[in-house]
């Protein structure tokens, strides 16, 4: 008989994500995506001035204050066909990259490493093999026995007093756990180590944005960094040279350890390259954009389907013509009031909540759909669309990738192994070094246009009275991110934003095709279904981002999660 | 000298949850404090949080509540009261992440010394940029209590003789009022 079990992080006011699956012989025969709140601020927007939304978007979100601020000034400036000069551009893709950068390292070791890593197996492991071990995958120069015994220590002191502390919630000893303590050791030490060089990462936002958590230098038209070479309060050689020096760590990290753990770890856990696959069409809009006018990218975009590599279509522009007339909502199952599928620059929000039922409504996402279909987004769909179309540096990480985990796990590995819980880790860190690569590339094309004399950073906007309609795209750490605006006398008349995890965490829609979280959870086995650990490694491999739009702290404890077996 | 973070966390645009912004703001406009104090508006930082904190002698922080207690009622809660519940077998790396901060910079040996959180009860998270009366009403008390907390680690503090500008700029922008 099928059981079904719950993972809700119960609360009352904030929003999270609820899994619900079915299982069925140890394995998950039907799966439920939802989040549990609402959250409606795009409405805020509507009236105010254009040219200051994205002070307001970057506030969607905690962590991804960021993207939000440049989605939302580049549809303004897509509505008002602005172009931006180089600086601006230069400056704006090195904070995206970096930022990038930092988000990756954070969301693997922060979140998904302890789903394959034993904490407590790491008192078993010898830190001499270990650091044998280590020096055999990669020429890091902190994999060192001291290394490795200064992080074993810590695990030993938070074991011996009987408090797990930040572990206690782990599925330690779990049948799914197969690293051996050295390689669990290892990990681990890298684990201590990412919080360091995600914060350099996080610093060089802080540099060329003037503030973390919320930049302050955007604005519409380009950036308010003033650059002047021999002033040490504006963007000179001085801040110039710090950034480098940051960036030049970040991508040795990068290289040296994220790429090489997720490899590695890759190689030992080889049969999860067969589970989690779900939703085949992919999509990712170009970004790093060369030019003042936005018509030429590092990065490509385009989508397929199927998982038909051949039949790749690119976009050649962020606000592709394909891509700005095929995106929809649908309402079918999410706690709104029905009608058809809208487009976003059309788009209503009007809450219907009904409480959670399986086969009618159960989410407030909505279902976003390209020319109707669910679409998984993120650096899987960034990696294979970049990959099906020849794009070199995509090529040269992915093959690189494929090497390294061949060489671990002695077997051949395929593009097509791609489609799978450990394809979108393997993506990511492909996506990362492609990153690293491109913010040495972008920091130098930022100083030689400087060099040449060009010291120009904004356009002013200029406004006619008549409606116009932008979208502002980002290829964000987590995927496509589009911001739809109409503005009218100089006034936000509507304002949508659709966000990665919209995409992947979709829920079904009026056609009842699955949204891609749902449909990667179709057929996983479950070791021990009260113990759902395959369910968040699934999960958590698309690098879930719900909400953190409200933060209150609650001191009655409600914001634990709580699996619930029925 | 010692390191001090004053940090105000929450939404601006979700009503009563903006309150630890606001009063982070308001400190920065009122008052001067010694050179080691840092005030910020740290919006809703989830782990990014243990970058803020870590290295600082002492954190304050001011949040909203969601309690049964009247709104605008200031409660403080110190490390022990904010650890008392574990935390969550975690969905994804954005929710907010108080206790599981304070348990990682125990791990990694960078923990202040003294935390503080400065709570006031909210009435509502709606979406929308403005406090509720009762919340309005706390924010003097609210303040009090940070300042306690400064003289009791002994960190100095002064009124500014002309204040600075306040910057609460999510209610004052053109079609929020």
């Amino acid at each position: 008989m099928a059981q079904r079990i719950t993972i809700d992080p119960i609360t009352r006011i904030e929003g999270h994500l609820r899994i619900d699956v079915e299982v069925d012989n140890n394995a998950v025969s039907n799966a439920w995506a939802s989040c549990t709140m609402w959250r409606g601020i795009e409405k805020i927007l509507r009236g105010r001035d254009p040219r200051d939304a994205w002070l307001f978007t970057q506030r969607f979100c905690g962590v991804c204050t960021t993207v939000h601020a440049m989605a939302s000034v580049r549809a303004v400036e897509d509505a008002l066909k602005l172009e931006i000069p180089l600086n601006a551009q230069y400056i704006r893709n090195l904070i995206l990259i970096a930022h990038a950068l930092h988000d990756h390292i954070v969301h693997f070791y922060q979140l998904s490493a302890l789903d394959w890593v034993d904490i407590l197996q790491i008192p078993k492991a010898d830190p001499a093999a270990t650091a044998k071990l280590a020096e055999s995958l990669s020429p890091w120069t902190r994999n060192s026995r001291n290394e490795f015994k200064a992080a074993q220590d810590r695990v030993n002191a938070v074991a011996a007093s009987g408090q797990l502390g930040i572990f206690m919630n782990g599925y330690w000893g779990h049948p799914a756990m197969r690293l051996s303590p050295d390689v669990n050791l290892l990990a681990f030490s890298h684990y201590i180590q990412a919080l360091e060089y995600q914060r350099k990462a996080l610093q060089v936002v802080g540099i060329l944005g003037s503030k973390t958590p919320h930049i302050q230098n955007l604005t519409v038209g380009g950036v308010a960094n003033a650059i002047d070479l021999d002033s040490p309060s504006a963007l000179g050689m001085d801040r110039l040279e710090m950034i480098r020096t940051l960036l030049d760590e970040v991508v040795q990290f990068i290289n040296q350890v994220y790429f090489v753990d997720v490899c590695a770890v890759a190689a030992m856990y080889a049969e999860w390259f067969k589970i989690g696959s779900g939703v085949r069409n992919y999509l990712a809009v170009p970004d790093l954009p060369l030019d003042s006018k936005g018509e030429a990218y590092d990065l490509p975009g385009g989508y397929l389907t199927n998982g038909n590599i051949a039949g790749v279509r690119p976009f050649k522009t962020a606000s592709d013509p394909e891509f700005r007339e095929s995106v929809s909502e649908d309402v079918a199952h999410a706690y709104y009031q029905n009608g058809k599928a809208l487009h976003p620059w059309v788009g209503e929000t009007e809450p219907a909540f009904t409480g959670w039922d399986g086969d009618q409504k159960y989410s407030w996402v909505k279902a976003p759909r390209f020319k109707g279909e669910p679409m998984q987004v993120g650096p899987l769909a960034q990696v294979l669309i970049g990959y099906a179309q020849g794009h070199a540096l995509t090529r040269k990480y992915t093959d690189l990738a494929i090497s390294k985990i061949e060489a671990v796990a002695g077997i051949r590995v395929t593009p097509d192994m791609l489609h799978s819980t450990l394809g979108r880790h393997a993506a990511r860190a492909i996506r990362a070094a492609m990153l690293a690569e491109l913010a040495q590339k972008h920091w130098q094309l930022l100083v030689d246009n400087i060099a040449k004399g060009d010291y120009t950073v904004h356009n002013q906007p200029v406004f006619s009275g008549r409606e116009v309609e932008g979208v502002g795209t980002h290829e964000a750490p987590r995927g496509t991110l589009s911001h739809w605006v109409v503005i009218k006398d100089e006034k936000i008349k509507n304002y949508q934003a659709v966000v990665p995890s919209t995409w992947n965490a979709s829920p079904r829609d009026r056609s009842g095709a699955h949204g891609p979280y749902e449909a990667s959870l179709l057929h996983t086995p479950l070791a021990r279904p009260e113990e759902p650990l395959e369910v968040l490694r699934t999960v958590h491999s698309f690098d879930p981002c719900m909400a953190c739009a409200c933060h209150a702290f609650d001191p009655s404890g409600r914001q634990m999660a709580k699996v619930k077996v029925l | 000298m010692k390191k001090v973070l004053i940090g105000g966390i929450g939404n601006v645009l979700l009503g009563d949850d903006g309150v630890g912004p606001y009063v982070a703001r308001l400190l920065a406009a009122r008052y001067e404090f010694d050179e080691g104090v840092e005030v910020a508006d740290l919006g809703t930082p989830a782990l990014d949080l243990i970058d803020q904190i870590s290295g600082r002698d002492a954190v304050i922080l001011i949040d909203s509540i969601n309690t049964d207690a009247a709104p605008g009622t200031v409660r403080l809660y110190r490390k022990t009261d904010i650890l008392r519940h574990s935390p969550a077998v975690r969905m994804d790396p954005h929710s907010p992440a108080l206790a599981e901060t304070l348990l990682s910079t125990d791990l990694f040996g960078i923990a202040p010394a003294d935390v503080l959180l400065v709570g006031i009860a909210a009435e509502s998270y709606e979406a929308g940029c403005s406090l509720s009366q009762p919340v309005q009403t706390s924010l003097d008390q609210a303040i009090a209590e940070v300042l306690n907390e400064l003289d009791h680690l002994g960190v100095k503090h002064q009124c500014r003789d002309n204040p600075a500008e306040l910057d609460i700029w999510w209610t004052t922008k053109d079609g929020c009022r």
